[in-house]
């Protein structure tokens, strides 16, 4: 696995910084952070359309941007693919002809992704010969990522492609991301600041914080980071845990899985019995008690102990291991009448339909 | 027609060309000026940009005659400008129709720039943008999409110009004089004969100056009222 995309370069605004360094690796990395840490003036820096004070930006190894060598090559030539918050289907030509644009500025020899497949692959072909007005908000963002697509682009950037959209249209949106990194080997970058969104698309995922870059992870592992918990608003924070899937019990609409040494009931899996797979738990859908709870629906009910606590924005977060290693948010009420501190043993209650599955 | 024209003397039709000429140069002049001026003042910061601003709205608030006077000087044979183009061409702009042109252009371009600039402020500098990162070119992306999408502000600054430049007469009296089948345009024969007395004739100038202005008007509205490309 090589990284196609190196860079450390800085940026100045009068109340604002952004600085980064690093390597993403091949695949979907998402840019993930609050409002105003710089992610959107990342991609603007990578496309060109930023011009960063200092530093060097590499796609493929190829030299985009150098302060050193006084090297800036122009957003036109960088063959980066960007589609921007907004949807910017330009109003005065067809939808054809908004998909040609990108693809007959582009050399012969660097075609190697026909319109034709791209048309087909997105289902916009009954579309073509439609003006911009009228479209669905899925049928634009289709439509603006064919564009892009037509360009045979080196990198594909979002900005919040799916901010906009109905559940049905984003999971569709996200299995053509998926589709276009597999089959076209284009990587994508993904900006974000719904970590749901990011756990779904994304196999890397870079944090950001008030213009610096917080952390870099794989997505799966984002979550036992000790730095997330800084920016995260409450409810926010998930547990992502590998499962194996040992029982299905089809006629009660659950499936068995093991995590560690402990068997968990969560919503029916159609996957067969051995594969591993990923779920996800809200921290702030954990229930935790200091007694045995009797006569109660939830489906789960583990024992641990406490290893940690650590201050949230306005909660806390309770750290529990080693078997299961699992991530609680509490009220700070709840923290001090429950009396809680670390090596405490305590029972976690967990609805089935709380938990919920990733792959 | 036959009787309108005979209704209009020799010299009448004269002025009427001119006007047309020195309408249509001064639009076409200040077209591709206004349209430069309104992107640089919509799209550009830069140090005295608002000095450029002012500078453009001069010739709306100025008294015709001094943008006239103005005009002599710097296009005259001593003149900056003027002295150059006769040195270097041989022309001499002063007192030709020519120079009733440039006064149109120079007494309309603030209106065309201001059209211009409600034009293109409303395309969102994402477009453009957006077309750069399909591969086009700063050039190409203006000329591809933000023309295009300007293109009722660019009707409109036309027609508005050509309205204005017909109208012309301060400024063109003294750059341009009111030389009687050479420079005079219609508004300056409409003087002359109400200077002379010769009412009757002014009258008729005057009908026909209305129906002009009253055509570009009509056409500006018809053509914006047609349903064009949306600005977003």
């Amino acid at each position: 696995m090589s990284d196609f995309l190196n860079f450390n370069f800085s940026k100045s605004y009068p109340r604002f910084e952004l600085r980064t360094s690093g390597s993403f690796p091949d695949g979907i990395v998402a840019i993930f952070g609050p409002s105003g840490s710089g992610k959107t003036t990342f991609l603007n820096c990578i496309a060109g359309i930023t011009i960063p004070d200092t530093g060097e930006i590499r796609l493929n190894k190829k030299l985009l941007f150098s302060s050193d060598s006084q090297t800036n090559i122009s957003p036109n030539k960088r063959r980066i693919g960007y589609m921007f918050q907004e949807n910017l289907l330009f109003p005065h030509l067809t939808v054809e002809q908004n998909i040609l644009y990108g693809y007959r500025l582009t050399k012969p020899e660097e075609r190697t992704i026909e319109p034709e497949l791209i048309v087909d692959l997105l289902e916009i072909r009954h579309l073509l010969n439609r003006n911009t007005e009228g479209l669905s908000m899925g049928e634009q963002q289709r439509i603006v990522l064919a564009r892009a697509l037509s360009t045979s682009p080196d990198l594909l950037l979002l900005d919040e492609p799916l901010g906009s959209l109905h559940a049905s249209m984003k999971a569709s949106i996200i299995l053509h991301l998926e589709y276009i990194y597999k089959e076209l080997q284009i990587p994508i970058i993904y900006v974000s600041h719904s970590l749901s969104e990011v756990l779904k698309i994304s196999d890397y995922t870079m944090v950001m914080h008030e213009g610096n870059q917080l952390f870099f992870s794989r997505t799966k592992a984002l979550f036992n980071h000790p730095e997330l918990s800084r920016i995260m608003s409450p409810g926010a924070i998930q547990n992502i845990l590998e499962a194996t899937i040992i029982e299905h019990r089809a006629t009660h609409g659950i499936t068995m899985v093991q995590i560690g040494t402990k068997v968990l009931a969560v919503p029916y899996i159609h996957e067969p019995t051995g594969e591993v797979t990923s779920i996800s738990i809200s921290a702030a859908d954990i229930l935790l008690a200091l007694e045995k709870p009797q006569n109660i629906s939830a489906r789960n009910i583990l024992t641990t102990t406490i290893e940690k606590i650590d201050p949230l924005i306005t909660n806390f977060l309770i750290h529990t291991g080693p078997d299961p290693s699992l991530k609680v948010e509490i009220t700070s009420d709840a923290l001090i009448e429950m009396n809680l501190s670390v090596g405490m043993e305590i029972y976690l209650i967990i609805k089935s339909n709380s938990i919920t599955l990733l792959d | 027609m036959d009787r309108g024209m005979k209704m209009l003397s020799s010299p009448d039709i004269q002025a009427i060309l001119v006007s047309l000429q020195a309408a249509s140069l001064g639009t076409i002049l200040g077209l591709p000026l206004a349209i430069g001026i309104a992107w640089v003042l919509v799209r550009s910061s830069f140090k005295g940009k608002a000095v450029l601003d002012i500078l453009v709205s001069f010739p709306l608030v100025l008294p015709p005659v001094v943008t006239g006077y103005v005009m002599l000087i710097v296009l005259g044979r001593q003149g900056p400008i003027g002295s150059l183009l006769y040195q270097t061409l041989g022309i001499n702009v002063v007192f030709t129709w020519v120079a009733a042109g440039l006064a149109c252009c120079i007494v309309s371009l603030p209106l065309m720039v201001r059209a211009m600039e409600v034009a293109i402020s409303g395309i969102d500098p994402k477009m453009e943008l957006a077309a750069r990162s399909l591969g086009a070119g700063p050039i190409k992306a203006f000329t591809s999409i933000t023309l295009p999408l300007a293109y009722r502000g660019i009707i409109s600054a036309a027609l508005i110009a050509f309205a204005r430049g017909l109208g012309e007469f301060g400024a063109t009296m003294i750059v341009a004089g009111n030389i009687p089948g050479k420079t005079q345009t219609l508004p300056l024969a409409i003087f002359t004969n109400l200077q002379t007395g010769d009412d009757g004739n002014a009258i008729r100038l005057i009908v026909f100056s209305l129906a002009l202005a009253s055509i570009s008007l009509i056409t500006h509205h018809m053509l914006l009222k047609r349903r064009g490309f949306r600005n977003q």
